[in-house]
């Protein structure tokens, strides 16, 4: 299948609530990347990791409203929200990146929110539009 | 007398005018124009020939406003600034005067946006003010834009057009304390006649009136009042939401749409329009735009007690 | 427009496109993305090289990336047009292919908000107008407007979002105390300095060598 999800995750919360996952098939699936906020996420990055042959990208991003930074998480949204619009002009299925919001407590969240992204990779590899190398 | 038409004399003469309009076809059908110019014969004073109204392809107006004189009605062309820039504007007065047309309507023109070639480019080198004062130099100084004298050579006479110049006044638009000045601007600029757009407040109106009378602009100029018969409650909804510059009170489509026969409603409702106009001070007349429905007009000149058209 | 290209160079310029976020490097980075994504999805071979430099009508600028334009078949340019056929003209044969739509000279009202502002006339009426031009904001670029069209402040054209730009000049002048001077009538506009008269040129002369 070729590399890991990568999984950008804001420090103020998903980061720590990934650090108190113990799923060891979680785990592997996917390679965390650290962000001081969501909002710091940047088009070109995403499409970068799909390029150099990531399964897919996660973006999780503190709750509506309870951004530190006040706006980071949405204007994270909308630049999920372009990339994705950018991979539908090119073929490429738009689930590959997906957003979510956890707060850092929200471990088993954590667990779901790979769990979904693996099984729709899943189903975008077997209709056959992977970006991976 | 400035172009001796029948219009100039009408009003001239301090006679209530009553003038009326004609959409040409969007084909080169010859009989839609002899139709409904046949509708209009005798029942109002001059008829307006459109120029691509809503910048849908229309048969030209001078073409059209030619037919119309075969059948017996004196036309007033209209030129837009949308279309055709002062070379071809120019040319086309020439043409429409020697033609036997004496009236010309300047109007800015309704975006190319509404139409039907959205695509194309617009011209717009001038404005309706501006065509105004191209006209009034063409009749009184007989020179083109540029300077040249209005003849064929050196030695040859000058023979420049005569026009009775009009424009259109939309007392509806914004911003509203703006909108008599722009009046008084056309009349510095020379205008003859004005057209209003169709009138449904009345109110408003009369307010503006009141403006045009404070700066004595009536008496400069001969102002007639736009009206429009309504056919039905949902031409009434059409004409307030979807057309620029117009305002229509509740309570016309209220009464229009408890009324069991629509159209006699909306000709009733017109009739007495021209009453009340008829009493507001500086008005010199009425312009009946019965959009496709030229067939009803000599109705509404009658009913108003506007016939017979006085011979001048 | 790229498809048959084997070796693609994509330009960036890092001055007016970059302002605007339309064509910088960034902006290079992203669409050389989706094109690498696309292509390896439609078994497309092709090799896209990235760069950018500060400005694309400025001789100098190109001089840092002639070799990748040299060696690339064609030049997917994200500069404004004036870059796009500058580039064609400072390497002569090279095929230097339009990655934007240039549309107008304008100003950033907000984050991520553009408008149009100047129509580059040659003959500023802006001291006349209170600062605000009537060729530009009129949708029908008026003189002695506005024309009946004008309701609430916005254009018949598209009144959910183009305001009337005469609205706006009669505020400003009326805000001015200079509403009087709308009174007067503007006589037609010499369009021989825009670009009705042909493509314009300027010189200085104490400037050429």
């Amino acid at each position: 299948m070729g590399k890991k999800i990568v999984a950008f995750c804001c420090e103020n919360s998903s980061y720590k609530a990934a650090a108190a996952v113990s799923d060891a098939d979680v785990l592997d699936a996917v390679e965390i990347v650290r962000l001081p906020c969501s909002g710091k996420i940047e088009i070109g990055l995403v499409l970068k990791c799909l390029e150099d042959g990531h399964a897919g990208v996660l973006v999780l991003g503190c709750p509506v409203d309870n951004c530190k930074y006040l706006h980071g998480n949405t204007r994270a949204k909308k630049r999920v929200q372009r990339a994705q619009s950018l991979l539908e002009e090119a073929g490429i299925p738009r689930q590959l990146v997906h957003i979510d919001f956890i707060s850092s407590v929200d471990s088993h969240k954590f667990v779901e929110i790979v769990r979904e992204m693996k099984e729709r990779i899943a189903e975008a590899q077997a209709a056959g539009g992977v970006a991976g190398e | 007398m400035k172009a001796e038409s029948n219009l100039e004399r009408i009003l001239e003469a301090g006679e209530f005018a009553v003038t009326a309009e004609l959409g040409p076809p969007k084909s080169a059908d010859v009989q839609v124009v002899e139709k409904k110019a046949g509708f209009l014969k005798g029942m109002v004073d001059a008829v307006n020939i459109t120029d691509n109204q809503t910048a849908i392809v229309r048969m030209s107006s001078i073409a059209a406003g030619a037919l119309a004189m075969r059948e017996g009605l004196e036309p007033v062309i209209q030129i837009t600034c949308r279309d055709r820039n002062r070379i071809a504007i120019q040319s086309d007065v020439l043409g429409a005067y020697a033609l036997g047309m004496r009236n010309i309507l300047c109007l800015t023109g309704d975006h190319q946006s509404f139409g039907n070639h959205q695509t194309s480019k617009n011209v717009y080198d001038m404005d309706s003010v501006q065509l105004i004062q191209t006209l009034r130099s063409m009749r009184d100084d007989k020179v083109f834009l540029c300077g040249d004298e209005i003849r064929n050579g050196k030695k040859a006479p000058i023979v420049e057009p005569r026009i009775y110049i009009g424009a259109a006044a939309n007392p509806f638009g914004d911003p509203f304390e703006f909108r008599v000045i722009r009046l008084a601007k056309k009349a510095n600029a020379g205008v003859d006649f004005i057209q209003t757009q169709c009138i449904y407040d009345m109110e408003r109106f009369e307010k503006w009136m009141e403006q045009v009378r404070e700066r004595g602009l009536h008496k400069k100029v001969k102002i007639l009042a736009g009206l429009t018969p309504l056919k039905s409650a949902g031409m009434a909804r059409y004409m307030r939401d979807s057309v620029a510059g117009l305002t229509v009170p509740d309570w016309y489509i209220e009464r229009i749409g408890k009324a069991e026969d629509k159209a006699a409603e909306g000709i009733r409702m017109c009739v007495e329009q021209i009453e009340r106009i008829r009493s507001i001070e500086g008005v010199a007349g009425i312009h009946l735009m019965a959009i496709e429905w030229e067939h009803r007009v000599a109705e509404i000149v009658k009913e108003a007690g506007l016939l017979p058209r006085p011979v001048v | 427009m790229v498809r048959d290209v084997k070796k693609l160079l994509i330009l960036g310029c890092g001055t007016c496109v970059t302002v605007c976020m339309a064509g910088g490097e960034k902006e290079v980075g992203i669409l050389a993305s989706t094109l690498r994504l696309t292509n390896r999805r439609n078994n497309i071979s092709m090799e896209i090289m990235e760069d950018t430099i500060e400005r694309q009508c400025d001789r100098e600028f190109f001089d840092a990336v002639a070799d990748k334009v040299r060696e690339a078949d064609a030049v997917l340019s994200l500069a404004c047009g004036v870059g796009v056929q500058f580039g064609g003209e400072v390497f002569e044969g090279k095929r230097f292919l339009p990655g934007l739509n240039t549309s107008f000279y304008g100003a950033n009202e907000s984050v991520g908000v553009w408008s149009e502002r100047c129509a580059g006339c040659g003959n500023c009426v802006l001291d006349k107008f209170g600062g605000l031009c009537p060729i530009t904001r009129c949708s029908k670029s008026l003189l002695n407007g506005p024309c009946g069209g004008s309701q609430n402040g916005m254009c018949e054209v598209d009144p959910e979002n183009i305001e009337c730009g005469w609205q706006l000049i009669y505020d400003r002048m009326k805000a001015l105390g200079l509403l009087h001077k709308l009174e007067e009538n503007e006589p037609v506009k010499d369009w021989s300095t825009s670009r009705d008269g042909g493509p314009r040129k300027i010189i200085r002369e104490d400037m050429v060598q």
